[in-house]
């Protein structure tokens, strides 16, 4: 079935039809209630707009199955049936988990209840509130509910355009571990705060008087929070699903519409992908990969790099990067310096270093880990060897006090022998002279 | 003259030695027949298959040679061994064996003769034994006669304290070294009766070849000055000596430089330094005759002491100075370990949990030499009769050997042999006594008798020491009598000759089933392949070694890294063709300590070991189910003594005990017993295995609870038929950034608690302020 899109997919994309697609796949399945499903139009249609194929299955349905054989059939998934407590049973927690691990990017929004997916976002180190405890702010003045809160777009986004209008969110914060493959998205305001709305408001003056101890409020809250994997899928977390409602997309000056597409780009890897194409190394004065290397030898290095360009579909190079770093590692690293890009050369990385005066196996190590970018990793073994038996140098000017004594003790022993020799014939003659 | 026997008189002296001539050549070739046929059990009761550890390596060293070439082989490093700090092979071999397998693989091959470097590796240890028999019959002809040469070669051909070296498929380096051993002590002792400098060499180009061949060299090379050395203090210098050991020393030492392993070492280290002493001391000497010569006896007496004073504190003074300068290294460990045996133990433990560097129990004395055993000393003793130069370096060597075979197992291979060439000097002194058909005649004198072994000729030196008790010992044991006592003693008859030598074949028929039997039963296993019984008596194959290794080489890729305890790093690089982490060259203590540290520590401690060093798969020895002793939890103390040397706050050998003292591990164990890695993966699902009964552990003999241990960082890969080989694989980093047990407990579907988010009053102040 996946190969049937990809293949029907190509033929489109070469047709031009699409102007945008993943780097990944553009098959998506929505689990969502087929009641709903009219309130997320605007965000379906940019989605098929863009070329997505869109497969819908409510929460309790068996088909269409998520993977068949251990083999993801979608490419990405977006779960808006954020309060259904059941889901059909290969959607649970560790499936989802597995999934990703397959390469299958996630999309999620959570609800004020205790779902299974409030249990899958403690293992991406989200920290909910207690359940019913939607955020609230009582500013700006709107005639809103207090639960429906306009939040401004953060000026240096990663992932969110910038100059967008205010995103208008209604649902759950979540605190944020200290899990460093977090990306957050969108903070909530400085002065909202997790509350239930319907109990009198002691609870939270108790709180503030501890000085905020066990108050879920202030900036620190998320309520958009990207997660990237190590293995390259992605995953975004919201705090609820009316973030890409039809709803909120049609309010005055709401930057929503503009918000749920480019956390779709982000999440369905089509912005921030990296990838590193190919990586070789050789000698300074020479072109091709030895198997080993001499110590002390002078290495180049050289990673190509490109960049997922969404608008062509294209992976272009990427000379873009300015802090990575290469490692030449045996146990810890013995090399650590700067891979630059190459001058005039688009998506080339390259250094020349002066390979360690200590044999074993080394590995050329890229590990480029930077929030929001995919993760750049590359690792190649390389043994480094001791010189070969002729390949010291032959002659050492320090070596001249031996090289003095081994010819002295050869002369003199040449000359001790003629000595000896011409000595004995003489003795002999006068022997035989006396005879 | 009566004879006890009629002799045939009319044979010429010439057809007599021609005949005895042919009967020697006929002797010394069944004799090679039979020490070569003797090391084939392993062969035909198994297979053509290379043995035990070290010979892997060697095998596959050799393969290396063989394929690549000599100069390939010099400058290989091999990055799959001792990972990732790999190993130069070339410069930290001896070379002497695969050198010789090549050799003689391409030897073969001109002769267009294909065979197999296997067959080669596998036959050479029995080829050579047949060559170290002849060695030892010329070494022996020169201590007494021919007839107790060939006795000797008989001896060592078949004897179990050498066939445990060098049966088929023990390809290591005492396959060749004891031939290059006997072989240069006869050059040795040639070159000193001769006084002959070509002898000289040719013990020194020996030696190089047993330089390059193995790490005991350093035995020769502390026997032979020490056999010059007290030569020098019996007052027995002669220029025969001066040429034979200068043109020995010279040479060889200049030689031995060339073996890239041993490079400096015969200059520079201690173990070296005697030769190098006593070489000097022949010098002085030797000088000190030519001053006696040329100078009048006062004076000469003068000049003597103030030199001998003066060299001799110079010379200590020089050592010391060295040593401590670091010029000299000091004594190596294994050197310490020789002298006090509790050493090892204590100071480096790496050395004493090599089950050949323990010291040798009683029993195997007579297990690997048999009636030798009392024989040797009667044959030293003889030594001591004759007493010339070539008897004191049996002495000397027999002392020297018996000690060192005390204190380490794998030093009765250097003891061997000269308790075969003592034990037939003995042998055969009483066959010749007893097979003499001559019966003395009354009235002849002493001197006339004729029984073969003459030691009259020195009768004043033995009167002189008549004192000691040792001089009683040696008049005891010799059949001929004093000089000045009028009666003499004799054999008359028939009967007693008989007795005697009928008790003589006797013994030999017991040595021979014996040697047949403990070659047959303990020296032939491949240790690669076990072998039991079934209950009907035929015999069961157990291959579990090969199974594991086999599917690691067939299942994993081709740089996955396997981690396992070092004895089986050369077997996994041999067999499974995978780089590992440590092996049986034990060069890097530190690594080895790791390895320990890594399996005797806890998951959460080993897992940042375990992706330090790119493991891929961990692989352990359990016995358990079969009941197989030699498993990895028995060797594991040895891990936590290594790895404790090494990390003395983390890990600590009294944890792994229970409160009681004893190493238990049923449930009573300890905790870090019971967390560590290797009792994990040994463990790990055992108890399934009994179906809901007891599960029992066969080697330890203890019950195991019911509740296995849990791994979250390991995934079981393999194991293999009879449980021997376990294969584990190292999980990677969880995708999420979790540690692996959380992850673990995700997947098994478990509830996580709610955490909290981190207290925020700082920057709740802060942000308040802004």
């Amino acid at each position: 079935m996946l190969s049937l899109h990809t293949f029907l997919l190509f033929f489109l994309s070469l047709s031009g039809l699409l102007h945008a697609k993943s780097s990944s796949g553009d098959s998506v399945l929505v689990v969502l209630e087929p009641a709903r499903q009219a309130d997320f139009s605007i965000f379906f249609d940019g989605l098929k707009e863009q070329g997505y194929e869109l497969t819908f299955r409510g929460p309790k349905d068996e088909k269409p199955i998520v993977a068949e054989h251990d083999v993801p059939a979608f490419s990405h998934i977006i779960i808006l049936a954020s309060e259904s407590k059941n889901f059909a049973k290969d959607i649970t927690p560790q499936s989802l988990v597995e999934l990703m691990s397959g390469g299958t990017n996630l999309l999620m929004a959570l609800s004020e209840k205790q779902t299974p997916l409030s249990s899958l976002a403690s293992e991406f180190s989200l920290i909910l509130p207690p359940p019913g405890t939607p955020l609230v702010s009582f500013f700006p003045e709107r005639k809103d509910p207090l639960s429906m809160i306009p939040i401004d777009a953060p000026v240096d986004s990663l992932i969110l355009s910038p100059k967008m209008n205010p995103v208008w969110f209604s649902g759950v914060p979540h605190a944020l571990g200290s899990n460093p493959l977090l990306v957050p998205i969108l903070h909530a305001p400085s002065d909202s705060f997790a509350a239930d709305t319907d109990s009198n408001a002691d609870a939270l003056v108790d709180a503030a008087e501890k000085g905020g101890e066990g108050l879920w409020a202030g900036s620190q809250l998320s309520v958009a929070t990207g997660f990237q994997a190590l293995g390259g899928a992605r995953a975004t977390w919201l705090g609820g699903v009316d973030m890409l409602s039809d709803k909120f997309a049609k309010k005055s000056k709401a930057g929503n519409k503009q918000f749920a597409r480019d956390v779709a780009a982000w999440t369905f890897q089509e912005s921030r992908v990296l990838r590193i194409d190919s990586t070789t190394h050789h000698l300074v004065n020479g072109t091709t990969p030895l198997e080993q290397y001499t110590i002390n030898d002078q290495i180049v290095y050289t990673a190509q790099i490109s960049h997922y360009n969404a608008k062509t579909s294209k992976w272009e190079p990427y000379s873009g990067i300015t802090d990575m770093q290469l490692e030449f590692t045996m146990l810890d690293p013995h090399v650590r310096t700067a891979l630059l890009p190459v001058a005039g050369s688009p998506g080339t990385y390259s250094v020349t270093f002066r390979a360690p005066d200590r044999h074993g196996v080394f590995k050329f190590v890229i590990n480029h880990k930077r929030k929001g970018w995919t993760h750049l990793f590359s690792s190649t073994t390389v043994p480094v060897v001791p010189p070969r038996h002729d390949g010291y140098p032959r002659f050492l000017s320090a070596a001249w006090p031996y090289y003095a004594g081994a010819i002295s003790t050869s002369v003199g022993f040449f000359v001790f022998s003629a000595a000896w020799l011409a000595g004995e014939s003489r003795e002999s003659k006068k022997a035989k002279k006396t005879q | 003259m009566p004879q006890a026997i009629p002799l045939p008189s009319d044979l010429s002296p010439a057809t007599v030695a021609n005949t005895a001539s042919l009967l020697r050549i006929i002797a010394l070739s069944l004799i090679s027949g039979a020490a070569i046929a003797s090391r084939l059990f392993a062969v035909i009761n198994f297979e053509s298959i290379i043995h035990e550890f070290d010979p892997w390596f060697n095998y596959r060293a050799t393969r290396v040679l063989a394929s690549k070439g000599f100069y390939e082989f010099w400058n290989w490093f091999d990055p799959t061994a001792w990972y990732p700090l790999g190993r130069v092979v070339g410069g930290t071999v001896y070379p002497g064996l695969m050198a010789t397998s090549g050799v003689i693989y391409y030897g073969l091959r001109a002769l267009n003769l294909p065979v197999d470097i296997r067959n080669i590796c596998v036959l050479l240890a029995p080829g050579f034994s047949a060559l170290t028999a002849w060695a030892t019959y010329m070494f022996t002809k020169e201590m007494k006669d021919e007839s107790a040469g060939l006795l000797a070669a008989a001896f060592i051909g078949i004897v179990p304290g050498y066939i445990s070296r060098s049966v088929a498929g023990s390809y290591d380096n005492e396959a060749i070294a004891i031939f290059l051993l006997m072989f240069t002590f006869f050059c040795w002792i040639k070159a000193l009766k001769l006084g002959s400098a070509l002898f000289g060499t040719v013990a020194a180009v020996f030696y190089f070849y047993m330089v390059a061949a193995w790490g005991g060299y350093v035995f020769i090379t502390n026997m032979i000055p020490l056999h010059a050395l007290v030569l020098i203090l019996m007052g027995r210098f002669t220029s025969r000596l001066y040429v034979a050991y200068s043109s020995w020393y010279v040479i060889g030492t200049l030689a031995s430089m060339q073996v890239p392993f041993v490079g400096f070492q015969p200059v520079s280290t201690s173990e070296h330094m005697a030769a190098l002493g006593v070489f000097g001391l022949l010098q002085i000497v030797a000088f000190t005759q030519l001053v006696r010569s040329h100078v009048s006896s006062k004076q000469f007496q003068d000049i003597l002491f103030v030199a001998l004073v003066s060299a001799g504190v110079l010379g200590v003074a020089a050592f010391v100075g060295l040593t401590y300068k670091g010029t000299i290294a000091p004594w190596t460990g294994r050197f310490y370990s020789l002298w006090d045996t509790g050493y090892a133990k204590k100071y480096i433990p790496i050395i004493a949990s090599v089950s050949e560097h323990q010291p040798t129990a009683w029993p195997s004395f007579f297990m690997d030499l048999q009636f030798l055993i009392f024989l040797f000393p009667a044959g030293v003793i003889m030594c001591f009769h004759q007493l010339r130069d070539e008897h004191v370096f049996v002495i000397i060597y027999a002392v020297m050997a018996s000690y060192f075979a005390g204190v380490m197992v794998r030093l009765m291979l250097t003891l061997t042999p000269v308790v075969c060439v003592a034990a037939a000097v003995a042998f055969s002194s009483l066959l010749d006594t007893y097979l003499d058909a001559h019966e003395p005649e009354p009235e002849a004198s002493a001197t006339d008798s004729a029984a073969s072994v003459d030691t009259g000729k020195k009768p004043k030196k033995e009167k002189a020491a008549t004192g000691s008790a040792l001089a009683d010992l040696v008049a005891a044991a010799t059949p001929t009598k004093k000089g000045d006592a009028p009666k003499f003693k004799g054999v008359y008859g028939t009967d007693t000759r008989f007795m005697i030598v009928m008790n003589a074949i006797a013994m030999l028929s017991f040595f021979v089933f014996h040697c047949t039997w403990a070659t047959a039963n303990a020296y032939s296993s491949p240790s690669v392949v076990l072998a039991s019984q079934n209950q009907d008596g035929s015999q069961h194959i157990i291959d579990d070694f090969r199974e594991a290794y086999y599917w690691l080489r067939q299942n994993t890729p081709e740089t996955a890294v396997v981690m396992s305890w070092w004895d089986y790093g050369y077997q996994i690089a041999g067999m499974a063709d995978r780089p590992t982490l440590v092996d049986n060259n034990t060069w890097n203590n530190t690594h080895i300590a790791t390895v320990g540290k890594a399996m005797s520590s806890s998951e959460e401690v080993a897992y940042p070991i375990l992706r330090k060093h790119d493991v891929d798969y961990v692989l352990v020895i359990f016995g358990g189910l079969l009941g197989y002793s030699g498993d990895d939890i028995n060797k594991f103390l040895w891990m936590v003594r290594i790895a404790q040397g090494v990390w003395p706050e983390e890990i600590q050998e009294p944890n792994y005990f229970t409160p009681q003292g004893e190493y238990r591990v049923d449930s009573m164990a300890s905790n870090a017993m019971k967390n560590s890695l290797m009792y994990k993966m040994s463990y790990y699902r055992f108890s399934e295995l009994f179906g809901g009964g007891q599960a029992v552990d066969r080697v330890r003999n203890q019950q195991l609870p019911k509740e296995g241990p849990t791994l979250d960082v390991l995934d079981e890969a393999y194991t293999t038929e009879n449980w021997i080989v376990r294969i584990y694989q190292v999980r990677k980093e969880d995708l999420l950034g979790r540690d692996l047990k959380s992850a673990n407990a995700f997947a098994k579907g478990k509830k996580r608690k709610r955490s909290k988010p981190a207290s925020r009053r700082r920057a709740l102040s802060a942000a308040a302020s802004t």
